[in-house]
């Protein structure tokens, strides 16, 4: 080791950086996206578009949410909102609370994907990306990604994942239809199910288990609160309860 | 008839009340950073109120179904989600294991219910 750099210094090569390429880092970024959690995304997505078509929402602009948006959570809140009739305002506050939990995923990921010469459109375009696939998935894969490659890699990876998910939409929408009932039921409940999973594996505290079993608890007894506002007092509700609880009850009891 | 019914209508309430509340976040969590104290209070309240929002939406999707579920039993789209979340607990906390085990029971009771 000791020779080599004494022979690396002996020749004074330029200082020749390894090319890193944008297109090139953009292309890997896209191959990243087939895994199985891309996999996982693109059968959820499935299940949206088949929601999509139960509900008879259109096809257009529900592949427009899934580029937009790009939050599931979000996604069917406002779809299924409307659906229900409830007031725009009213869903408008529930997809804002909904994307809450996107910022900590945004801060934590983006010291990652904004690479050693970070600029605010740059970052903006990378944060548009986040969501849990490429938040998990943002730190398996990024720290193999040469620093001044990441932000393409980063974007080709969030394209390669909407992109996915946007052709899944498509396909849950006109396949739900056409397969056969118990099927078509297990697309339209691919959802609920992945979320519950999702609630249920994200939980580690407390507070976390209470805000599930309030929000899920309040849902119902909420279904015909005055107009449409169900989902947002299950969901202020409940959460407000459960950390009010897990902030005053132990105290009271130490 | 709602306004949204449309394509062009559906596109604009995809943009106005998905799309702007949802990016909000990204571009807050942008500007500004590490400032931000994920364990402050306020952001504690913030996540409460969020998970208790998506268990609400699952419970409602559960509960008050509408279209195509309707026709499947209360008890068996209970049943799914909570094999699912057994599944998932069981099978070394696989997302992918508590989907497929949820999956499977509502594969094979909405056959075996003739669905």
């Amino acid at each position: 080791m000791g020779i080599e750099s004494i022979i690396m210094h002996a020749i004074p090569d330029p200082p020749v950086p390894v090319p890193v390429r944008p297109a090139q880092c953009f292309a890997r970024g896209l191959l990243g996206a087939l895994s199985v959690p891309g996999f996982v995304l693109v059968a959820t997505f499935v299940g949206f578009g088949g929601l999509l078509h139960d509900l008879s929402f259109p096809l257009g602009a529900g592949l427009l949410s899934t580029l937009l948006v790009w939050a599931l959570p979000a996604q069917v809140i406002l779809i299924g909102g409307l659906a229900a009739g409830a007031p725009l305002p009213a869903l408008a506050v529930a997809v804002c609370l909904s994307g809450v939990r996107l910022m900590p995923m945004v801060v934590s990921l983006m010291p990652l994907m904004r690479g050693p010469r970070p600029r605010l459109s740059t970052e903006l375009l990378c944060a548009h990306f986040v969501a849990v696939t490429l938040w998990v998935e943002g730190f398996r894969l990024l720290p193999k990604v040469a620093p001044e490659g990441r932000p393409a890699y980063a974007c080709g990876l969030g394209s390669g994942l909407i992109a996915l998910s946007m052709a899944g939409t498509a396909i849950g929408f006109y396949l739900t239809h056409t397969l056969p009932g118990p099927f078509a039921i297990a697309l339209l409940l691919l959802t609920p199910i992945s979320f519950t999973i999702l609630l249920v594996r994200n939980a580690r505290e407390p507070v976390d288990w209470l805000a599930i079993v309030l929000g899920a608890g309040m849902s119902p007894l909420a279904v015909n609160a005055p107009g449409g506002l169900d989902l947002f007092w299950a969901g202020v509700g409940g959460g407000t309860l459960a950390f009010l609880i897990a902030r005053y009850m132990p105290r009271r009891r130490t | 008839m709602n306004f949204y019914s449309t394509e062009l209508g559906a596109m604009l309430v995809v943009v106005l009340v998905g799309f702007l509340p949802n990016e909000l976040w990204r571009l807050l969590g942008v500007l500004f950073g590490r400032r931000i104290d994920e364990n402050s209070v306020w952001m504690q309240w913030v996540k409460a109120v969020a998970a208790a929002l998506l268990a609400a939406v699952v419970a409602r999707l559960l509960l008050v179904p509408s279209g195509a579920l309707v026709g499947l039993p209360l008890w068996l789209r209970i049943g799914a989600v909570a094999s699912g979340i057994a599944g998932f607990l069981l099978l070394r906390r696989s997302v992918l294991a508590g989907v497929l085990t949820a999956e499977a029971v509502l594969v094979l009771g909405g056959w075996w219910l003739g669905v």
